[in-house]
C-alpha cells in the first residue's frame, strides 16, 4: 500500500466527516465508518495497487457533498409508514432532558440537573458540541440565579429593633449591587438561551434523522 | 435543455434505485460492498457508489430492510441486509405501479420512435 494513497483515502474521509459535521455523531460515526469499510474492502480487491486506482475509486464512491446531501434526503413517499415508537420515546426522553437541565437543579438541587446531563449525553439528537453547551452553559441550568437572588434578597434584608438604629447585614455598595444584579440576569437569561438553541438543533437534527 | 434532463434523468434515477436495492435484497441478504457493486454492474443506475449507504440506512430507519452483523472470512464484520416483510410490499406494490407507468410512457414514447 503506497503512502500517497493512503493520504487520499484518509483526506476523502476527512471532508466527509466535515461534510456531515451538523449530523448527530452516531450517525455521522456509523456513515463514515461504513465507506471507510468499502474503500478498504475495494482496495483489498486491487492486486497491485496504484495511485491512480485510489483515485479513482474515490471518485466512483462520489463527491462527500453529495454523500451528506443524500444522507440529508427525506423522501415523502415511504416515510409515511416509517416506524413512530422508537422516534416517541427518544422525543420524551429528550423533553426531559431539556426541562431537567433548565428547572431539575431548582427543584432537586444538583440531582435533577445532573439527570439531565445524563440524559443530555445519551441523547441522539445533538452532536458532541451541541452537548458541551448544554452542559457547560449554565451549569446547574437556573438554580444557580435562583438561588443568588434568594441569597441576595436575604443579605439584603435589614434588621433593626425599636431604639437602635437600623442596621443592614452585608449591604453592598450600589455598583457593586448592579453589577449583582447584571449578573444574576445574565445568569438567568443564559441558560434560557441554551435550552431555546438546545430544542433547535434538535428539531434540525430529526429533520435529517 | 440538457441540463433540465440531466435533472429529470437523477430525478427518476434517484427515486427508483431504493426499489433496485429492495430488488437485489428480494431473494437473499447482501452487504453492504456486495450490494454496491450489484448496482454498479448496471450502468447508468449509481453515478455516487458512496450514495447508498445513506439510502441504506434510512431504508432500515424506515423499516424496510433490516440488518445483521456476520463474520466475515477477512476484516472487520459486515453488516448484512435483508428485506422486512414491510420492505417486500413496498416492493410489490413498486413493481405493479411501475409496470403500468412504464407501459404507460412506452405507449408514447416507442410508439413515435418506430414509426
Amino acid at each position: 500500500m503506497s503512502t500517497s494513497a493512503d493520504k487520499l483515502v484518509e483526506d476523502y474521509l476527512d471532508r466527509l466527516e466535515g461534510e456531515l459535521a451538523d449530523f448527530p455523531s452516531a450517525r455521522r460515526r456509523e456513515l463514515v465508518q461504513e465507506i471507510s469499510e468499502h474503500i478498504a474492502e475495494a482496495r483489498a480487491g486491487f492486486e497491485t495497487e496504484s495511485e491512480a486506482d485510489v483515485r479513482n475509486l474515490l471518485e466512483r464512491m462520489g463527491d462527500p457533498a453529495d454523500i451528506a446531501a443524500e444522507a440529508r434526503e427525506v423522501p415523502a413517499l415511504i416515510r409515511a409508514d416509517a416506524p413512530a415508537g422508537e422516534r416517541r420515546r427518544s422525543s420524551a426522553l429528550d423533553v426531559a432532558a431539556l426541562i431537567l437541565l433548565l428547572v431539575g437543579g431548582v427543584v432537586f438541587p444538583v440531582i435533577g440537573w445532573l439527570i439531565g446531563v445524563v440524559l443530555l449525553w445519551i441523547s441522539d439528537s445533538w452532536s458532541t458540541n451541541e452537548k458541551l453547551v448544554g452542559t457547560f452553559v449554565i451549569p446547574g441550568g437556573l438554580a444557580l440565579p435562583v438561588y443568588l437572588s434568594l441569597a441576595g434578597a436575604y443579605t439584603e434584608s435589614c434588621g433593626g429593633s425599636p431604639g437602635q438604629p437600623l442596621t443592614c447585614v452585608g449591604e453592598p455598595s450600589g455598583a457593586m449591587r448592579s453589577l449583582g444584579v447584571v449578573i444574576v440576569l445574565a445568569l438567568f437569561v443564559l441558560p434560557l438561551v441554551t435550552t431555546a438553541f438546545l430544542a433547535r438543533r434538535r428539531s434540525r437534527a430529526l429533520a435529517l434523522a | 435543455m440538457v441540463a433540465a434532463q440531466d435533472a429529470l434523468l437523477a430525478q427518476m434515477r434517484r427515486g427508483t434505485l431504493q426499489y433496485c436495492v429492495l430488488s437485489l435484497l428480494a431473494d437473499e441478504e447482501r452487504y453492504g460492498f456486495d450490494l454496491v457493486r450489484g448496482l454498479a454492474e448496471m450502468d447508468g443506475m449509481v453515478t455516487s457508489e458512496g450514495t447508498i449507504y445513506p439510502l441504506l440506512s434510512r431504508l432500515r430507519r424506515d423499516g424496510l430492510v433490516e440488518s445483521t452483523w456476520q463474520e466475515s472470512p477477512s476484516g472487520p464484520p459486515r453488516r448484512y441486509y435483508r428485506l422486512t416483510d414491510s420492505g417486500r410490499s413496498a416492493l410489490e406494490a413498486f413493481r405493479l405501479e411501475w409496470r403500468r407507468f412504464r407501459d404507460a410512457v412506452d405507449n408514447f414514447v416507442e410508439r413515435k420512435a418506430s414509426k
